[in-house]
């Protein structure tokens, strides 16, 4: 028995959305209004205190964390493996989870809440203290710098995807796999926001998008501004 | 040919090489000198661009992030085990690691560079210290080295990290009341991974961490320290960090393995 809590096709949802399609298993769907924030209303947050999607209910156990999320359902379910084949490859699996949720993601939650904007019923004093100062800083607002920062480092991500699809027309190796479930729903993003896409990452967005899987979950991908989802790299 | 570029067995550092010593994999250790900034070096550059350790090769293949190339080190080798067979506590592990690399381990950096590393820089002259800067790759890291070479990091940000240690103790007490390793019944990378970073707590932090107010914790590193691969591990050492290890074993009343 597996339910999900996820804002829709979009982000970090959209990642668990598509692991699962990839996997054919049946779940019950929760969808949070991310947009009227109800991730931070006190039901949800009694589910996940930090106030964020998506959240994995499993075996009677309660998992947050995109990325490792994405493990637990590939080693949990084994077939079709989308872990990475053979030894570097896996590698290259951990180490596109970690730079999508430390780096792609939060740079992308800046960049897109300073030229969408937010949501109306953010609650930041619910949210534990490093959640809540992100909360806070986002409605005070960003400063230039720091968008210009966010923005620069997504333009270096669109550059990492071109340079890693290169050999394979994949992230991780010869296969398919959780690194580009992991990524493609961000860099669906950036073209929205007026980051260019080298031509190797635009194909490579073409042909995740072309996966039943993707197409099942992803509908039209609206953009919602949400932050999120790890503080990032703190120091 | 598996070749471990790093400094000292400690927090990122450390990870591989107390990884390798519990799996049992011979590597060669070319040991780069955090303390003259040898990771920005041209000829650690030429190895990983980004400027930071640790990095492992193995047969040419280049790892540059350390909680993934611990996971490729369990992955690739023969030797024990060190991740649990059972998806959720797999899960646990991963969310431990991430935890402490993005939460903990910078805080205990930030705190600690302030203390010991700072007062360094105070007499050397700014065109010096600039020359310096910019030889780092990475411009969040650029941002950092400036705050800490220039004295400054914002106290708020010192407190903010003060705030996040002694969270984590709360955290971690919890978490090893549950079961005797922090992904369950056996020893894994996540005991590695936090063991680089808090190794030397009941002797830095010794109001916080103590038998009476965090015995599970206590008991926790006790069993870590008792083990002879990460006793290797911290004999890596060439400067104070084995010295600290060795003088924390004796803290505990944990022996020296043979």
């Amino acid at each position: 028995m597996i339910e999900l809590y996820h804002g829709g096709p979009t982000g970090h949802s959209a990642s668990a959305l598509i692991a699962l399609a990839e996997k054919g298993l049946d779940f019950t769907s929760h969808p949070i209004d991310l947009a009227g924030g109800e991730n931070h209303s006190e039901a949800f947050l009694e589910l996940n205190p930090e106030g964020q999607v998506p959240v994995l209910l499993a075996d009677g156990r309660t998992l947050t964390g995109t990325f490792h999320i994405l493990l637990y359902l590939d080693e949990a379910f084994p077939e079709p493996s989308l872990g990475g084949e053979g030894t570097q490859a896996r590698y290259a699996v951990h180490k596109w989870g970690k730079y999508v949720e430390t780096h792609i993601a939060p740079n992308l939650a800046i960049a897109r809440w300073a030229q969408l904007g937010g949501v109306a019923d953010a609650r930041p004093e619910r949210l534990p203290p490093a959640r809540a100062a992100l909360w806070r800083q986002a409605l005070a607002g960003f400063s230039q710098e720091q968008v210009a920062a966010a923005r620069q480092a997504l333009e270096k991500a669109a550059a990492r995807v071109a340079q890693d699809a290169a050999a394979t027309g994949w992230l991780a190796g010869a296969a398919y796999s959780m690194a580009d479930i992991a990524a493609y729903p961000h860099l669906a993003q950036f073209h929205a926001l007026g980051i260019a896409l080298p031509a190797g990452a635009q194909d490579w967005l073409a042909r995740v998008a072309e996966r039943p899987a993707v197409r099942e979950a992803a509908g039209d991908m609206p953009i919602v501004a949400t932050m999120g989802p790890e503080p990032g790299r703190w120091g | 040919m598996l070749e471990v570029y790093t400094w000292e067995p400690n927090a990122n550092s450390g990870k591989p090489l107390l990884c390798l010593c519990e799996k049992q994999v011979p590597f060669t250790h070319h040991y780069i000198d955090m303390g003259k900034l040898e990771q920005f070096s041209p000829a650690f550059l030429a190895i990983n661009p980004d400027g930071t350790i640790p990095a492992v090769v193995h047969d040419g293949f280049v790892m540059t992030e350390s909680t993934p190339a611990m996971e490729y080190i369990d992955d690739a080798f023969d030797g024990p085990a060190l991740r649990p067979a059972d998806p959720w506590w797999r899960w646990r592990m991963r969310q431990v690691m991430r935890y402490m690399d993005n939460v903990v381990a910078p805080s205990l950096a930030m705190l600690a560079s302030n203390r010991l590393a700072a007062p360094r820089y105070a007499d050397v002259d700014e065109a010096e210290k600039r020359r310096e800067l910019e030889k780092i790759p990475l411009p969040e890291r650029r941002a950092a080295w400036e705050k800490l070479m220039f004295g400054k990091t914002p106290q708020a940000d010192l407190d903010e990290s003060a705030r996040r240690i002694a969270e984590s103790f709360d955290l971690f007490e919890d978490l090893l009341s549950e079961a005797p390793y922090l992904a369950g019944e056996e020893f894994s990378l996540a005991d590695i991974n936090v063991m680089a970073t808090f190794y030397h707590l009941p002797q830095s932090y010794p109001d916080d961490v103590n038998d009476a107010r965090r015995p599970h914790m206590m008991a926790w590193l006790r069993r870590c320290h008792a083990r002879p691969g990460l006793q290797r591990g911290f004999g890596t050492g060439r400067g104070f960090i084995t010295q600290r290890a060795a003088d924390v074993r004796r803290l505990l009343g944990v022996e020296d393995a043979a």
